[in-house]
């Protein structure tokens, strides 16, 4: 379902990205790792169509339409999702009044009429219990104030609500500790099905022990440089990113 | 006597000679309209080369011959109501509308009324309150209405009244190049309640100076309204003094969305101890709208608290102007003073000024300024975007937070509930219904 061919990316001149392929298939969960710099973010925000991103050469396609010539609520449209690395506050904007503008604004654009007050709300009860929120949240503007724990548990909480086909999760784990990590697994798999995809973005191999996924994906400076099965995250946790030239041990050492 | 005595064919002085020789009143109110145009005589017009007007462009204003303004029909549709029972006075060119009013029983002694009938009824309830603000001595418009003020509204609530409904004061102009000066003086004496909506409204072309004197007593309670949502060819250069006793509370809330030129000048005396006061301003301007507010907050005594918020939204090619004084007397210890202005630009060619100033005078007082000016933030709107929200819905979306900020401390249900509706139309924003805060 999401297809990317030979990608490369600058930002402000500099090439980030060199080249990536990746082919995601419907019901598969790919794992990407990294450290830090690699580009992962940088691949994350390409796909979802944030600004300031120049692709040089290669192309994304989702379900067969260039995912490129989209802007960013399209793409959220067609059913794609990014669990953001750093959640962005919105004083002023309630997390339940944005919740039903995305899901009315994805109804919209499939030609459904706005989704009914006592369905939504059964929905977001549903959902807040499987992320384990609290209902206070709702009323509170979209991430001010919030903990690092409960802004990755609002995204994972967003994601339960809107229901994507495709979804990018941007270091979900980075910074929960192993309860709230446990949430944010039971949020993915719960939504794990044959029609959908994810691409888990993750620096520590710990959480790939609650997302298991089919291929891991190790990106070194902007490329694609080892792809295996889940054992790959084992042995990179093991020998840190020494392999691939980039500051050896560091995995290891944060992960501890 | 003036040094600056005023031509013979000075046209404006020939208007107040006309104006003041058809007036019956109390010899006293009319020396204070001659003190006052002598004042305003002495001021001069304002130019851009003193430093409070120095940012108030008036010269569209300069080469227009206002008149005295004459008596209007106004269609009631256009007035402004509020839901539920309110004590309510229209005026239209300035003119007290009976037929278009409504004042409920009040309460022993209680006063809401025409402030041009109340000076020959009940002249010693305004003689020796009317015009006796301090704050304003070098405002020509507040002069200016002084002199020429043909009527307005009169509230005087003595100790310990509370009045639930508010006071919906409604001032209509008609147009045609009128210059109307309505007046306003409230006094809460100790321990009074009241809460009050001013607003301001009108067609064509016009020139509305109002001036409005707040005097609350020890204890007394004040919520107080401005909507200034006059016509888009209006000017408005209105003032406001306030003058608060001993623990009393003030909570005014302005808005201003209307006119070609708006300023308000706003001057506060905390002259007892343990006042508080809250002044909340918000500016929307687009096209080549200007808005303006000029703040003097003056703590006369210890223990008061004051914040000033001020917010605009500004479009197009609009401007605002905020310039907010804070001043503590050399007694007013622990004095906790405080001031925002925060602008959000929707375009490149808007301009916002800031310009917090703060005379410290005693050295026990907390006070504090911030201000900012900034464009939305391009990551929030991403991240709406991201969840599937049309750019321009995000971006309303945002600019909706940003004012809304301002209308949730609006404690007056229905007022706030219609200003939600005015910021949601202006911002062509769909409010998902039944949901109070987006
Ligand atoms: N918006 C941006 N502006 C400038 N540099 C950026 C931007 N985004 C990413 N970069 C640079 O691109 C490189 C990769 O960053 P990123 O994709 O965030 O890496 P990762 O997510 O793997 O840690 C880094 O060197 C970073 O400084
Ligand atoms: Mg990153």
């Amino acid at each position: 379902m999401l297809e990317i061919r030979n990608l490369h990316v600058t930002v402000e001149d500099r090439e980030i990205l060199k080249g990536i392929d990746l082919t995601i298939h419907p019901g598969e969960t790919h794992a990407i790792m990294g450290p830090n710099g690699s580009g992962k973010s940088t691949l994350a925000n390409v796909i979802a169509g944030r600004e300031g991103y120049t692709v040089t050469e290669g192309e994304i396609r989702f379900d067969g339409k260039n995912l490129l010539d989209m802007d960013p609520e399209t793409r959220a449209c067609e059913g794609l999702f990014l669990a953001f690395q750093y959640p962005v506050e919105i004083p002023g904007v309630a997390n339940l009044y944005f919740l039903k503008a995305a899901v009315n604004a994805i109804r919209k654009y499939r030609g459904e009429p706005p989704v009914d007050a006592m369905d939504f709300w059964d929905l977001v009860h549903e959902r807040m219990e499987l992320v384990k929120m609290d209902e206070s949240m709702l009323k509170r503007s979209v991430n001010e104030g919030f903990s690092g724990g409960e802004k990755k548990r609002n995204e994972v909480f967003q994601m339960a609500v809107l229901q994507p086909r495709f979804a990018v999760l941007d270091e979900t784990d980075s910074g929960l500790d192993i309860d709230a990590l446990k949430v944010v697994a039971d949020g993915v798999n719960a939504l794990r099905s044959p029609e959908r995809g994810f691409l888990v973005i993750t620096h520590y191999q710990r959480l790939l022990d609650y997302i298991v996924p089919g291929q891991v994906h190790v990106l070194v400076n902007g490329k694609i440089a080892r792809s295996g099965g889940k054992e790959l995250a084992l042995e990179l946790e093991e020998q840190g990113y020494a392999l691939y030239n980039e500051e050896p041990g560091r995995a290891r050492r944060a992960a501890a | 006597m003036t040094a600056a005595a005023p031509l013979f064919s000075d046209p404006r002085r020939q208007r107040f000679t006309e104006f003041v020789a058809n007036r019956r009143e109390p010899d006293a109110i009319i020396r204070l309209r001659r003190e006052a145009f002598d004042r305003f005589e002495t001021l001069g017009w304002p130019t851009r080369q003193q430093e409070a007007w120095r940012l108030t462009d008036l010269s569209a204003l300069q080469s227009i011959t206002f008149q005295q303004p004459a008596d209007a029909l106004v269609d009631v549709e256009t007035l402004p109501t509020l839901d539920g029972p309110t004590h309510r006075l229209v005026f239209v060119n300035g003119r007290f509308a009976p037929g278009l009013s409504r004042l409920p029983e009040l309460p022993d002694g209680a006063l809401i009324t025409s402030l041009g009938q109340a000076v020959t009824t009940h002249p010693e309830r305004i003689e020796p309150y009317l015009d006796r603000l301090p704050g304003l001595e070098q405002h020509p418009f507040a002069a200016l209405n002084t002199a020429f003020w043909e009527d307005g509204a009169f509230v005087h609530l003595p100790r310990g009244t509370v009045i639930k409904e508010p006071v919906h004061l409604v001032f209509y102009a008609a147009g045609g190049d009128a210059n109307v000066h309505p007046r306003l003086l409230l006094m809460l004496e100790d321990g009074a309640h009241a809460t009050v909506v001013v607003e301001y409204r009108g067609q064509g072309r016009y020139l509305n100076a109002p001036l409005a004197e707040l005097a609350l007593g020890s204890g007394a309670a004040l919520h107080y309204h401005q909507l200034q949502e006059e016509s888009p060819q209006a000017f408005h250069l209105g003032a406001v003094q306030v003058r608060q006793g001993r623990d009393s509370e003030a909570n005014l809330h302005l808005v201003s969305v209307g006119g070609q030129l708006a300023r308000v000048d706003l001057a506060v005396l905390l002259d007892g101890e343990g006042t508080r006061c809250a002044l909340n301003g918000l500016t929307l301007a687009r096209e080549q709208q200007y808005g303006d507010y000029h703040v003097r907050v003056e703590h006369a005594r210890p223990h008061g608290t004051s914040e000033q918020r001020f917010k605009s939204v500004l479009d197009g090619k609009a401007r605002s102007v905020f310039d907010g004084m804070i001043h503590v007397r050399p007694g007013a210890q622990k004095t906790d003073a405080r001031q925002t202005s925060r602008n959000l630009l929707l375009s490149k060619q808007a301009q916002a000024h800031s310009n917090p100033r703060l005379e410290i005078l005693a050295d026990d007082v907390k006070c504090g300024h911030g201000s900012s000016t900034g464009f939305l933030d391009p990551d929030a709107e991403f991240y709406l975007r991201a969840r599937g929200i049309p750019a321009t819905q995000a971006r309303a979306l945002l600019v909706h937070a940003f004012a809304n900020d301002h209308l949730n401390q609006i404690r007056l249900t229905p007022l706030r509930e219609r200003l939600a509706r005015l910021l949601a139309a202006r911002l062509a924003l769909d409010l998902v219904e039944g949901e109070s805060t987006p």
